[in-house]
């Protein structure tokens, strides 16, 4: 095996190091870019409630609309609040599984339905046609009396993830 | 002595060779070359003008990302890029800080290639798309300025804006054009923001576009007397753009780049107060550096010249920079005899007494140095009252001594110049 010439070894260094230190600065350079282009993820807590504006006796339908205030933000997105036909007040996560529209409640026809794609869910938030692949998430409702001498009817809904 | 990277790498470099037909840039690359001289050293500024753009373009393309053109949210947005966004204060920061190096390096690049005589025939249009390019920078910081929407840079187009208004018989025009209405407003931000981010880049790409085409065509332009001295421009001796000068440039860049890095760090843009339009401007008001010298320069005017009651100061003060930017278009055209190296006294006298006044105007403005020498000798004689309401109406003496300054410098420099260096290279 042929000597390497000394001139010829320290060249070979100073173009290794020359390449290692172009490399260097590229990332450098393009860590903080990498860093400032995705946005920083917001925190949340665990435990989170949200208490809705309306009481109780005022979810009531408007004729064939389910009124859009009844529709409140819960953790960034939207969650609707329901009298099902039964009497049950329920609240759910109202961003379909498919390709994320906001869902419409059906008080008529006592379904949950989404207008972008045609995807029906019951009343459990279970999908049960069209495109959808998975139920929608149910939040945990809890009517808190005001007062102990409120008549019913008049208590606040508190809306809060389910364990 | 090539290894399996070295051997990969050239692999590499012949797929996209094979099908781009990269083998014409490849001569047109190998064919350049820098000439070496005394004055070699000025032929770095252009690529690092053109190095500090790039870094704009980048560092501005990310701002865009998370900034938000509106009165309302413009403010917030830019606190939320320098407190909440990972290394926002980092892109922002040097965003503003190579703004500011680049007008600077513009400046000395203007200014070389003055001295260089680098203008004369064929390159008169590389001239004239220069200055050009200077003027749209100018624009460029103008209009990026206003975008943080606090009280500093709502003010300072307030005024710019004004200033423009001077012009007579088409200032008012230009003014509503510029404000996109009456006054400084939310249609005035999204005015100067399309301007900074669409026009102006779209408008740079195409003058820059034929400016380094042309530097291309022509080659690097060695100065007179360096070509008599080897009598004629292929003897005089030369190294190839590619590697050698290409690599020495990437050294200057990467000072650059550390520079602006260290500078972000330790002087971070500041973020100020939010845009009060309906209130009074902060004390001190006034525009980034590169404006200062025709700022301070209407300052000192008066309002109403003496004897010509009809002449505003701020209108001859605007026709003045008028025309003193006509004449540094014109250059070219004003040294027609360069080729012969024909001495141009005139302009070289003109071009350094504008240097200095640039720099003590400059530098009054900033509040480094006060022109008061003139005005306090005046009353030290007796001539003039001391009173200073009576004093403030004088405030053109300070433009006046700024003049005489200037000129005593010129003189010194000049003669200077003459006696200690033999300037073969520089007429």
């Amino acid at each position: 095996m042929a000597e390497v010439p000394e001139s010829l070894a320290r060249r070979t260094w100073l173009l290794t190091g020359l390449q290692a230190s172009i490399g260097a600065t590229v990332v450098a350079i393009f860590y903080p870019v990498i860093r400032f282009l995705w946005p920083r993820p917001a925190t949340r807590s665990g435990a989170m409630e949200v208490v809705a504006t309306f009481r109780v006796n005022e979810l009531k339908a408007d004729g064939e609309q389910w009124p859009a205030r009844f529709t409140l933000d819960f953790d960034g997105k939207p969650c609707t609040v329901i009298r099902t036909p039964g009497g049950e007040i329920k609240a759910f996560n109202a961003v379909c599984t498919h390709t994320d529209c906001t869902v419409e409640y059906r008080p008529d026809k006592g379904d949950i339905f989404c207008n972008c794609h045609n995807g029906l869910y019951d009343l459990n938030g279970r999908n049960v046609s069209g495109p959808p692949p998975r139920p929608l998430e149910l939040y945990k409702v809890t009517l808190r009396k005001q007062k102990e001498t409120d008549p019913p009817g008049q208590e606040e809904i508190v809306i809060s993830r389910s364990a | 002595m090539r290894g399996p990277f070295a051997e990969w790498i050239g692999r590499v470099k012949s797929f996209f060779a094979d099908r781009l037909g990269l083998e014409d840039l490849q001569k047109l690359a190998d064919k350049k070359r820098v000439p070496i001289h005394r004055t070699s050293l000025f032929y770095f500024l252009g690529g690092m003008a053109l190095f500090l753009f790039g870094i704009q373009v980048v560092t501005g393309v990310l701002l865009s990302l998370y900034y938000k053109p509106s009165p309302d949210q413009a403010f917030e947005s830019v606190r939320a890029i320098m407190t909440e966004v990972e290394y926002g204060w980092l892109i922002r920061s040097v965003h503003s800080w190579s703004a500011n190096l680049l007008i600077g390096v513009l400046a000395l690049h203007l200014l070389t290639t003055y001295v260089m005589r680098a203008y004369r025939k064929p390159r008169e249009f590389t001239w004239l798309t220069g200055v050009l390019l200077l003027a749209m920078f100018m624009a460029f910081g103008f209009s990026g300025y206003l975008l943080p929407w606090n009280q500093l840079a709502f003010f300072a187009t307030k005024v710019g804006t004004a200033i423009v208004g001077a012009v007579p018989l088409v200032g008012k025009h230009f003014l509503l054009l510029a404000r996109s209405g009456e006054n400084v407003t939310g249609d005035t931000l999204a005015r100067f923001y399309s301007l900074h981010v669409v026009i102006l880049p779209l408008a740079t790409f195409a003058v820059l576009g034929v400016h380094l085409y042309l530097v291309q065509k022509h080659g690097m332009s060695i100065p007179q007397g360096v070509v008599e001295r080897f009598g004629g421009e292929d003897k005089v001796p030369s190294m190839p753009f590619v590697p050698h000068f290409l690599l020495r440039d990437m050294v200057g860049w990467y000072v650059a780049l550390g520079l602006l890095a260290a500078l972000a760090a330790l002087f971070p843009w500041e973020l100020g107060e939010k845009a009060t339009p309906l209130g009074a401007p902060p004390p001190g008001i006034q525009p980034e550096w590169y404006f200062l010298f025709m700022f301070e320069t209407l300052k000192q005017l008066p309002g109403r010249f003496f004897g010509f009651g009809w002449l505003e100061g701020e209108v001859v003060g605007v026709l003045f920079f008028g025309v003193c930017w006509l004449v540094v278009l014109l250059v070219p055209f004003l040294d027609p005899r360069a080729v012969q190296g024909h001495p141009r006294r005139l302009l070289n006298w003109l071009a350094t007494w504008a240097v200095f006044a640039f720099i003590l105007q400059t530098a009054s403005g900033l509040g480094a140095i006060r022109l008061k020498l003139l005005a306090s000798s005046l009353v030290q004689l007796g001539l003039l009252d001391p009173d200073p309401t009576i004093l403030d109406s004088y405030r053109w003496l300070a433009l006046v001594e700024a003049a005489l300054w200037s000129a005593a410098a010129t003189i010194a420099f000049r003669f200077g110049v003459r006696k200690w260096t033999v300037r073969e290279s520089m007429q």
